[in-house]
């Protein structure tokens, strides 16, 4: 586009010089021709008054200006002879030998003594001189109306340049706004296959993002089971045939005979063992997924965790939860119960608070535990522990939100809430909503 | 004397034969029946009609406590007395709703199950030491952590003694006739002593007193 401007800039400035140009030349030499006119007339009239006149008293002058006349005659010639075209050529050849003849045909009469002169000079005049000069006349007009020509043609030829550069516009023109529109068109199919490539892209993040959630929720979901089926296994399997086998113990000691002390002592031993066995299991059993839970709900585990962690840390933990259902959806009750138990652990382990309040109340179809510790606090924007975003992921799994509220020495608080499926969303507690401290 | 005679409901076979034979070594016990989940037990307890149910919490097609809440409604003169694995008050106290009056850990059984068999046919009511000793572990620390000062000294000297009769399970009728008092005097003191210890209902007065160690 630009190579085009500027070339058409330069056309037509090429066209304005010539168009200038070929005005110049045609006045040039239409001066030229006009001046040798002029001087061919006006030479007629010296010529004859020189012939005419008997008694000349400028005889001499006029044979003066006659030669200066013909000095001016032949430079505006020479002048006219530069740069002629093919069709002048030969006019201006005939008008130079015409007007050759001319000046031969006047020079005898000039060395004319007056006698001659008087005797000859009329006839001379009008059969000589007169038919000469109309010849030479007739020549110049020729050429005048070549020069005409000329600068018609010169015009033609502007004209043509001028219908050629239209076109080559016109083509140039067609060709930037194909070129223009070729440009458009591979630029937009080229960003219309990188939309398509990013969307592409973006579909698959997103799928490979919810396959990774569903995966984390299954596996999380299995842990749950894998813990709730070991939890059983200890507690009923494992627990009740340690609590047979004392009982059989029991038996077999009071069939045994009494004075038999090493027999009795082993047996003491067995129930020793027996007895602490079976508070393993129990206890590994509860650790690994409380009974509550599943038998009662979540208000009894999470009353029996407070009262463990308040057993092992010396925490004071509360659990405010009036009017919780005992049957809500067993992922809610296990999400709540999990997220109480890594937050507790974050409390004595990384908090190092004296109490914790843990809050749970059903609002409007949802469920909203909150956990506050008088603990060292962090900074909530900075750091976000695995225990923090194990946390968030359990509550986003079933689509609730997630809040951590924190700062250096002022200790933490999480609320969570959780929609419930199924649960009427106009049912309110009752009184003391306000007790979720801010 | 006529012997006790005992339902034994337990889904661990293993168990039911150890805890027969721990009974049936005892004068005075008789085992009547068994049962292996819980709708059983409460037919058996009807068409066997015994003194005492001795009745796990675990069991198939209905729990324990379950079973004790519809032979308690059916025939509130059989005692209960659960034996269970699970040492949680959740459990506890939800036995005791349902109207059990013993509660023993099963790995204890051995040692205690006579005593409470014996304790609640009188009309006591009676809990494994490991039991006790949780219940009162947890309410020590509660207070402890809540320094909340020991409801129990709000008490009248009556009142205290009232608590202890109606905790080891005596009725209105029965505490107001040891005492001398009128049935409606001994509601009043009630009433006054649920306030005081901010209790609801005659299974929590018994947790109370167990954790306290006013009765074991």
């Amino acid at each position: 586009m630009a190579v085009g401007g500027f070339d058409a800039i330069q056309v037509l400035a090429q066209i304005q010089s010539r168009n200038v140009q070929i005005r110049q030349v045609y006045l040039t030499r239409n001066r030229a021709l006009e001046h040798i006119r002029s001087s061919l007339y006006l030479s007629g009239t010296v010529v004859r008054d020189y012939l005419l006149d008997p008694e000349p008293a400028g005889a001499a002058d006029e044979l003066g200006r006659l030669r200066g006349l013909r000095s001016e005659m032949a430079a505006a010639m020479d002048a006219y002879g530069k740069s002629l075209s093919a069709a002048e050529a030969q006019p201006v050849r005939d008008l130079r030998t015409g007007l050759a003849a001319y000046w031969s045909v006047l020079e005898p009469a000039l060395r004319w003594s007056p006698q001659e002169r008087r005797e000859l000079g009329y006839g001379f005049v009008q059969h000589e001189l007169l038919p000469r000069r109309a010849a030479v006349l007739s020549l110049a007009d020729r050429i005048a109306a070549l020069n005409e020509q000329e600068l018609n043609g010169g015009d033609e030829r502007l004209e043509e340049t001028f219908g050629r550069f239209r076109r080559r516009l016109l083509i140039m023109l067609a060709a930037t706004l194909s070129m223009g529109l070729l440009l458009a068109a591979v630029a937009a199919s080229h960003i219309l296959r990188l939309e398509r490539q990013s969307a592409a892209r973006y579909q698959q993040v997103m799928r490979a993002q919810t396959e990774l959630k569903e995966l984390s929720a299954r596996l999380l979901k299995a842990q749950e089971e894998e813990r709730r089926a070991i939890s059983r296994e200890l507690h009923d399997e494992v627990g009740q045939s340690l609590s047979a086998l004392l009982m059989e113990l029991g038996n077999l000691a009071a069939v045994a005979p009494r004075n038999l002390e090493p027999l009795q002592r082993h047996l003491e031993s067995i129930r020793r063992l027996a007895e602490s066995s079976v508070q393993v299991a129990r206890n590994m059993s509860l650790l690994l997924r409380p009974s509550m839970l599943d038998d009662f709900g979540l208000v009894p585990a999470l009353e029996w965790q407070a009262r463990e962690v308040s057993k092992r840390t010396g925490m004071a933990v509360s659990v405010d939860a009036p009017d919780i259902s005992d049957n809500l959806p067993d992922d809610h009750n296990t999400c709540v119960y999990r997220v109480v138990q890594e937050a507790l652990h974050n409390c004595a382990r990384h908090a190092h608070a004296h109490s914790v309040r843990i809050g749970v109340r059903l609002t409007a179809g949802r469920i909203a535990l909150s956990i506050q510790d008088d603990g060292q606090g962090f900074d909530a924007r900075r750091v976000r522990g695995l225990g923090l975003v194990g946390m968030e992921e359990r509550v986003q799994h079933l689509g609730g939100t997630f809040h951590v509220r924190s700062e250096p020495g002022h200790g933490t608080e999480l609320q969570v809430e959780l929609p419930v499926p199924g649960e009427p969303a106009a049912m309110l507690t009752r009184e003391n909503q306000s007790v979720v401290p801010t | 004397m006529n012997p006790i005679r005992i339902l034994l409901a337990d889904d661990h076979t293993v168990m039911r034969n150890g805890l027969r034979l721990l009974l049936e070594r005892q004068p005075n016990l008789s085992v009547v029946g068994e049962a292996s989940d819980g709708r059983e037990t409460v037919r058996a307890a009807e068409s066997f009609s015994p003194d005492v149910v001795v009745m796990d919490i675990a069991m198939p097609n209905l729990n324990g406590i379950e079973a004790a809440r519809q032979i308690t409604a059916a025939r509130p003169e059989t005692a209960i007395v659960i034996l269970s694995m699970h040492s949680d008050e959740s459990y506890v106290i939800r036995a005791l709703k349902a109207g059990a009056r013993a509660y023993l850990l099963k790995d204890s059984a051995e040692g205690d199950l006579i005593a409470a068999i014996r304790a609640i046919s009188e009309g006591k009511s009676f809990f494994s030491p490991a039991i006790s000793r949780i219940l009162v572990e947890d309410y020590m620390r509660q207070l402890e952590q809540q320094h909340a000062e020991d409801t129990y000294e709000l008490l009248t000297a009556r009142e205290r003694e009232i608590l202890q009769l109606l905790a080891e399970g005596k009725t209105n009728k029965e505490v107001a006739s040891m005492l001398n008092l009128s049935v409606y005097t001994i509601e009043t003191h009630r009433t006054h002593i649920l306030q005081k210890l901010n209790l609801h209902n005659v299974p929590e007065l018994i947790l109370y007193a167990v954790r306290k160690g006013i009765i074991s």
